[in-house]
């Protein structure tokens, strides 16, 4: 019991930032600065509502930017290096070697490093002109950024994968992109529900990249909605508490849906990447 | 679970394709023959969202031709943004009241002609290399000193400091009271102001040329009157004249403590009128400017501020006649000077009769130094050739905060921006 | 040939040129622009040789970016791994309430940066939750948790820490699940107490849990740019909060001066690929399976 009671008061204190977020959504906005923790007795809808219906829609194209940004990359991502990574896994021979070294080297280039070339390469590409082009440019970016990352996740889960099966069905006459997806795709689930939740949470998470790939206008994804709010925000934290409550609540609502996977995807993932 | 799993990523695909099609139906219509452009602005408590929109639709209203996409900088640093917007390929269109040191020699700026610039006051201030990229909309003094008349009254402070020693006193007094001497905050619009005022009688009183002089490598920040400016501000925080603390505020927390009467002087540009005189504080505040050590007026200003226009601006033509347009407009000067305290350095201007008593005090203020030949660059906020490098202000301004929170003291702070002056020539 | 060729193309093809477009082709223009005095603000472009990078050494804002961003690693390192390993110990038990906290203090891990941030400069601020609540205990004149330039470092470390120690604690969880009862069990009727048997028999067996911590742990830190970002934008003053990810990128984007700020991101770049590879080395000695 001593133990339990230990446990809840350090979560209780631990979870104080959380607790400020949440009762701050729903408190009337004069009264979130002077009184930050108190219960919000009467609640409000009244923040919830002023950030769905801004009248720039800052929110929902966010929301659209964030969304369209994280299911195209993490899918193009998980095609790509699922491929790769069966390919490096099944050659043998040094330049197969080499290549798996040049990705590796890729793993631990902190993206500030080549920022500004990549906004060269992409302006090059003609993919910095208008924000619909931007974000196919940071989608590319993430792509690139990421497949080494994916690769060795696959690559690690394709040699624990029996290679007769892939033996027998080309000896029955099927191409290997057919071998591929309709014989080893399949069994490489665990390695894909891991790099879709890893890549997933943490391309929806991105700061630094959108906001000097998409820049302010319509380009926003939803972080860099909201620090695009602040600003606007000086004083309107009801607002603003609101804005980061939706931002959150998909990555959320996936995380205690999927609690297992989660834990399992992010920290296997990061010890892997 | 693993079905669970792949329901979810399903629902994650259907979205975004959703996303994909509100995307497409959003994409901007360019047969239209409307000129779309990007216009760059900051939000402060008196210049609000409202303010802004209507001062824009004013000018569209007249060039119905014209669509504007209002760009709002994160913070006050518009200066900042707009760099961190040019690397990335999103320079605005138009800004208004960003600084064009860099930018012009960049050749990013359109430089206006002098057809453009004829209806301006001083239409060559500001330039660059002998062109004018800024238009030299308005005059503003930097700082006045406001102070809370009460406050002063409490601390039986009986007249208006005439000399620096006279501040010192008075200061003293006020802090023997329990009152908080001097009210500012830690951005470039709150000590950079407050410096400016310090800067005027120390550095640009006796040489009124020494940014040129700096250009040239003729002084140093680390040669005498600079230093004995910085070491002025520092000794105001030793002596607990300036809370350390207050760096932590932005302007609009600033702005408000003043107004809270949580400080006696607040050294401020003159835009605060338009808040004093909209907003009507519990108490009478007045006004003088920065005293000297012999009491010798000295009245830091600065001319320009108006708006900028890209050189590579999509529709260059649209963009040049908004910016035009945007600063002549008769409503938008009345505006300005009344919601931002600006001295409109337009010919034949006027400022409207209603305008409120603050302002006129600080326009007065401000006549006098003209008389008095008392008008000095207000540091920091120069512009163009008078101006700092590209980047040295920045340093400026967080070496300010070095100085009030005493992470440095001015021997520190002269060499440091020294050699960032050397960084940014090279 | 022709046939090993194609089977390249098809399976390797895309996501190696895009990985050389964007990640390859980017390094070796960041080198290239680190031997320029590239400054759009500051034309023409000439070659200089290795001058920003002698530079560099003796350049104020760098070093103290150097030594910010080893503070704030070794912050960063230590507190969460050894809070989180506390916290662990303490959550090794079956029932909803333990299962619940675990949850709790994963939380923060699937937030952005940007959201923590913001929440935390609310609380942190010199009018915020924490010096309210400071005040109303008595406390007269709290310090500007963000403001002061003796604790913004500090405050910055500490608000890292609270968003990875629920990642510290699950890698550990799982370290502990690893340890047999039996054995436990068996220490225990030799005589051992509770500290003894966690120094002599957890301990050894969690080990692999501290590498994967550590490893993690160091490269979130040396990487940290958007908290800086949000919450103390390099400040109070100069630099006091200024890690190095910071200063590469407002020298590139806000100063324009990509030639010295690829110099800059070089030495980051060497810093950060030394530090990976002995961390690396010492994962694969210690593969730890969660």
């Amino acid at each position: 019991m001593r133990r339990k009671l230990l446990a809840l008061a350090i979560g209780a204190v631990f979870f104080v930032p959380l607790y400020m977020t949440l009762v701050n959504v729903f408190k009337r906005g004069d009264r979130i600065a002077p009184e930050p923790a108190s219960l919000p007795i009467p609640p409000t809808l009244a923040n919830l509502d002023a950030v769905l219906s801004r009248t720039d829609n800052l929110f929902w194209v966010s929301l659209t930017n964030s969304i369209m940004v994280t299911s195209l990359s993490i899918i193009v991502l998980t095609v790509l290096s699922a491929m790769l990574g069966h390919y490096l896994a099944r050659t043998p021979g040094l330049w197969s070697k080499a290549l798996t070294l040049l990705l590796l080297s890729g793993l631990m280039i902190p993206p500030q490093v080549i920022l500004k070339p990549v906004v060269d390469v992409l302006r090059f590409l003609q993919l910095m002109e208008t924000p619909q082009t931007r974000l196919v440019g940071l989608v590319l970016f993430n792509v690139g950024y990421y497949v080494p990352f994916g690769v060795f996740v696959f690559a690690g889960f394709v040699r624990s994968i029996p290679i007769e099966l892939e033996e027998s069905a080309a000896l029955d006459g099927a191409g290997r992109m057919q071998v591929f997806w309709r014989i080893v795709f399949p069994l490489l689930r665990p390695a894909t529900a891991s790099v879709l939740i890893f890549l997933g949470v943490w391309i929806w998470n991105d700061f630094l990249n959108p906001l000097i790939i998409l820049g302010p206008g319509t380009g926003t994804t939803i972080t860099t909605g909201i620090y695009r709010s602040i600003g606007q925000y000086q004083q309107d934290f009801g607002s603003l508490f609101a804005f980061m409550f939706l931002a959150t609540l998909p990555v959320l609502l996936f995380f205690l849906l999927l609690q297992k996977q989660f834990v399992k995807g992010l920290t296997g993932g990061a010890t892997k990447g | 679970m693993k079905t669970r799993l792949f329901t979810a990523a399903l629902a994650l695909v259907l979205l975004s394709a959703t996303g994909l099609a509100a995307c497409t139906t959003t994409e901007p219509d360019s047969s239209s023959g409307t000129k779309e452009i990007t216009f760059l602005v900051f939000e402060t408590p008196n210049l609000t969202p409202a303010y802004w929109d209507a001062a824009i639709k004013r000018v569209t209203d007249k060039h119905p031709g014209i669509k504007v996409n209002k760009v709002v900088s994160p913070d006050q640093d518009r200066t900042k943004y707009a760099k961190q917007l040019l690397s990335t390929s999103q320079f605005p269109d138009v800004m208004i009241a960003v600084s064009p040191v860099g930018f012009a020699e960049a050749g990013e700026l359109y430089a206006w002609t002098p057809e453009e610039l004829k209806d301006f006051e001083f239409p060559s201030n500001g330039a660059v290399k002998g062109r004018v990229y800024q238009l030299p909309a308005n005059t503003q003094t930097i700082p006045i000193v406001y102070y809370n008349k009460k406050l002063f009254a409490d601390a039986g402070i009986t007249s208006e400091p005439k000399t620096y020693a006279d501040l010192l006193t008075a200061a003293e007094k006020l802090k023997a009271k329990g009152i908080q001497p001097f009210v500012t905050g830690g951005v470039h619009d709150n000590l950079g102001v407050f410096f400016a005022g310090i800067a005027g009688t120390d550095v640009y009183s006796a040489n009124p040329k020494w940014i040129a002089d700096r250009r040239a490598g003729k002084v140093k920040f680390c040669d005498a009157p600079f230093k004995k400016a910085a070491g002025k501000l520092a000794d105001l925080a030793t002596k607990g004249y300036v809370n350390k603390a207050d760096v932590s505020r932005d302007y609009a927390a600033t702005q408000q403590a003043f107004l809270d009467g949580k400080g006696a002087i607040y050294p401020m540009g003159n835009w605060f009128a338009g808040e004093l005189d909209s907003k009507k504080p519990a108490f009478e505040v007045g006004q003088f400017n920065w005293p000297s050590d012999d009491g010798k007026m000295v009245v830091p200003a600065f001319t320009g501020g108006g708006l900028l226009v890209s050189a590579k601006a999509k529709n260059l033509e649209a963009a040049r006649t908004f910016a035009l347009a945007f600063q002549l407009d008769k409503t938008n000067m009345d505006n300005a000077s009344k919601a931002d305290g600006l001295f409109i350095a337009v010919k034949g201007y006027t400022p409207p009769s209603d305008v409120g008593a603050h302002y006129k005090a600080g326009y007065d203020l401000y006549a006098k130094g003209v008389a008095a030949k008392a008008i000095v660059a207000s540091m920091g906020f120069e512009a163009g050739d008078d101006g700092m490098l590209a980047g040295v202000g920045a340093k400026l301004d967080s070496s300010l905060v070095d100085l009030v929170s005493g992470q440095k003291n001015p021997d520190q702070v002269c060499s440091f921006l020294d050699s960032e002056w050397q960084k940014a020539a090279g | 040939m022709r046939r090993r060729f194609t089977h390249f193309l098809s399976f390797g093809g895309p996501g190696v040129a895009i990985y050389s477009a964007l990640v390859l082709l980017p390094i070796i223009v960041s080198f290239g622009y680190s031997l320029t005095n590239y400054n759009p603000f500051n034309p023409p472009t000439k070659f200089v040789g290795l001058r920003n990078y002698s530079l560099l050494f003796s350049d104020e804002e760098f070093l103290t970016s150097l030594r910010v961003t080893t503070i704030l690693t070794v912050i960063v390192v230590i507190v969460p791994n050894a809070l989180g390993l506390a916290i662990a110990v303490l959550l090794d038990r079956k029932g909803w309430v333990y299962n619940a906290l675990r949850s709790v203090f994963f939380v923060p891990v699937v937030l952005s940066s940007v959201v923590v941030s913001i929440i935390w400069t609310r609380l942190l601020d010199s009018e915020g939750l924490l010096n309210q609540t400071l005040r109303a205990v008595g406390v007269s004149d709290p310090p500007g948790w963000l403001s002061d330039p003796d604790y913004a470092l500090y405050s910055l470390g500490g608000i890292l820490s609270w968003q990875m120690l629920g990642f510290c604690v699950v890698v550990y969880l799982a370290g502990l699940q690893g340890v047999p009862a039996e054995l436990l069990e068996a220490a225990a009727i030799d005589g051992a107490g509770p500290f003894r048997r966690f120094w002599r028999v957890t301990w050894p067996m969690i080990a692999p849990a501290l590498t994967v911590n550590t490893v993690i742990l160091l490269i979130t830190a040396f990487k940290v740019f958007d908290h800086v970002q949000i919450i103390t934008r390099g400040g109070p003053g100069t630099g006091t909060t200024a890690t190095i990810a910071y200063l590469v990128l407002e020298e590139a984007f806000v100063a324009n001066r990509p030639g010295y700020a690829s110099a800059e991101a070089i030495v980051m770049l060497l810093i950060i690929a030394t530090a990976s590879a002995v961390a690396l080395k010492l994962l694969q000695r210690r593969e730890v399976d969660l």
